[in-house]
């Protein structure tokens, strides 16, 4: 127990002193404030921000096609992760395709979908969908192979109806990598929307982070900066609190 | 096809927990030959007694067992238990114990004891209270909230045995429960499945690599050959019960296994 407080409070230590470093840099002037605004001011716009009844509905914005993206891309890359887990020939013909999709930087396909969607709400859940999709469909790939053999086995031993072995087996032996999936997917997702409201928007954070980039607005990009990585922590921890609930039956 | 009576006999002392083989037969198609994976495996067993399986790897005593389990179909023949053909896995007649790591790692151990009753829809309370009953009968009172990553090797095979027992059928079929615990830990269990066998009057099927946990345990012991498979010996295990440790050391125990091993070394 002393173990995790330690450690808790050396994790502590080190994002104060950054914070504390980059406080002084900027109010030594070592680095010019108007380069990087000082800790302390960032916070205060910040807060400032939030208040701002035209950042929330940027926020908000990007809430939505965010969530969109998400609720399109897992579950449909999920199913043809499973075809692709289960059926050999599917398999086989898929998955260096897969890989090679896989390995293709996402962004470069950001002006096509504009010429498609257009600048809108489609162009940016399109391509949260399309940077998203790819490492839904490997992880759901491991996860299903991540079902034992002998766990199944048990179950048709005892009588299990198909629908009874995906919620009793599958389904639970799957969690675990699932649940990591869920989580590395949203980054994906988070980088995709964002990158494509800052390419060509007319809302979202996202749009209003490469605003204030462009009118060197150090404070508020800096601000918006610390915003979103809180949201991106805030949900990677929630998701990762869950997966350490049930990773002592990861194979 | 058998009537449906024959399911649940009118009689259970009569033929309940009674297998019978007849005549079964497993060919794998291969590409350049067919393999005969048992050829002709006739066998019958009595209810209540404990038989052990033994052989060489590759002589199918787990095909057999898999059988017997509905797990897997025989290409030829017919297996029969309680008076009615197998033709997939059947709960009521069959309790299956697999080799370690068959329990779910996300469920209790009284969960897992509790899952064959809860793919039947049973009730939460009498689920609960079988499975209690179950785990005291293992030796496991107390142990039924822990997950299996917080049991022993020896503990988790117990959970195993008391989920196979759970429903109460008249068999049960033990794939070589044993094999990935420790010398000690297996003679503890050796005796822990007499004592639970002698409660239950289960007949108990198991297949094993040990020799001596073969003689140790069994009532009849059947020696298989490999290539084709083949029943190439079936003995009586006359020594008296309960077994004891020093009955290992005796020249009955030595005789049977060394009847046992001549049969194997000829066949390896």
């Amino acid at each position: 127990m002393q173990g995790t407080f330690a450690i808790n409070l050396a994790r502590i230590a080190i994002i104060v002193a950054i914070l504390a470093l980059w406080e002084v840099l900027s109010r030594t002037g070592i680095i010019n404030p108007r380069l990087l605004p000082s800790a302390s001011d960032t916070f205060v716009t910040l807060g400032d921000l939030l208040q701002r009844a035209a950042v929330q509905k940027d926020l908000m914005v990007t809430a939505a096609e965010v969530l969109a993206a998400f609720a399109m891309a897992v579950p449909f890359g999920a199913v043809i992760g499973f075809l692709v887990a289960e059926n050999r020939y599917f398999a086989d013909v898929a998955k260096p395709l897969l890989f090679f999709a896989f390995s293709i930087p996402k962004s470069i396909f950001l002006p096509m979908f504009i010429l498609v969607f257009g600048v809108g709400f489609a162009q940016k859940v399109g391509f949260g969908f399309f940077s998203t999709i790819f490492i839904v469909i490997m992880s759901t790939t491991t996860a299903v192979e991540s079902v034992k053999v002998e766990h199944l086995t048990v179950a048709r031993s005892y009588g299990a109806t198909p629908w009874q072995t995906a919620f009793r087996v599958y389904l639970p032996s799957m969690l675990p990598v699932l649940l990591e999936a869920l989580r590395i997917s949203m980054i994906f997702n988070l980088t995709g929307v964002i990158l494509a409201e800052m390419y060509a928007s007319r809302d979202g954070i996202g749009h209003q982070i490469a605003t204030w980039g462009e009118n060197f607005q150090m404070k508020q990009l800096l601000a918006g900066v610390v915003m979103v990585a809180a949201i991106a922590m805030t949900f990677n921890e929630l998701v990762r609190w869950v997966e350490a609930r049930c990773s002592h039956w990861r194979t | 096809m058998q009537p449906l009576a024959n399911v649940t006999p009118l009689k259970p002392a009569a033929r309940a927990g009674a297998i019978e083989v007849k005549n079964v037969g497993q060919v794998f198609r291969g590409r350049s030959q067919d393999v005969v994976a048992l050829d002709d495996v006739s066998l019958e067993i009595k209810p209540g007694r404990f038989v052990v399986l033994v052989g060489p790897s590759g002589c199918g005593k787990s095909t057999l067992l898999m059988m017997m389990a509905g797990l897997r179909q025989q290409t030829t023949g017919t297996i029969t238990i309680s008076g009615a053909p197998i033709l997939q896995p059947d709960p009521d007649r069959v309790g299956v114990v697999f080799q370690e790591a068959s329990l779910f790692p996300w469920l209790t151990a009284e969960d897992n004891v509790e899952f064959p009753l809860a793919l039947r829809g049973v009730p939460k309370a009498e689920r609960r209270a079988k499975a209690q009953d179950a785990l005291k009968l293992v030796g496991l009172e107390g142990f039924g909230k822990r997950h299996p990553h917080e049991l022993s090797g020896g503990m988790k095979q117990r959970v195993s045995i008391a989920r196979g027992l759970v429903q109460d059928p008249p068999v049960l079929l033990m794939d070589e429960p044993f094999a990935a615990l420790d010398e000690q830990t297996r003679m503890t269990m050796g005796d822990e499945l007499l004592r639970i066998w002698a409660a239950t009057g289960k007949t108990v099927v198991f297949v094993t690599h040990s020799l001596t946990e073969a003689v140790y345990l069994a009532d009849e012991v059947i020696v298989m050959s490999a290539r084709p498979g083949r029943i190439v010996d079936h003995l009586q295990v006359q020594l008296p019960r309960p077994r004891t440790y020093e009955m290992l050391s005796g020249d009955a125990f030595g005789a049977l296994r060394d009847r046992i091993w001549r049969h194997i070394r000829k066949s390896a």
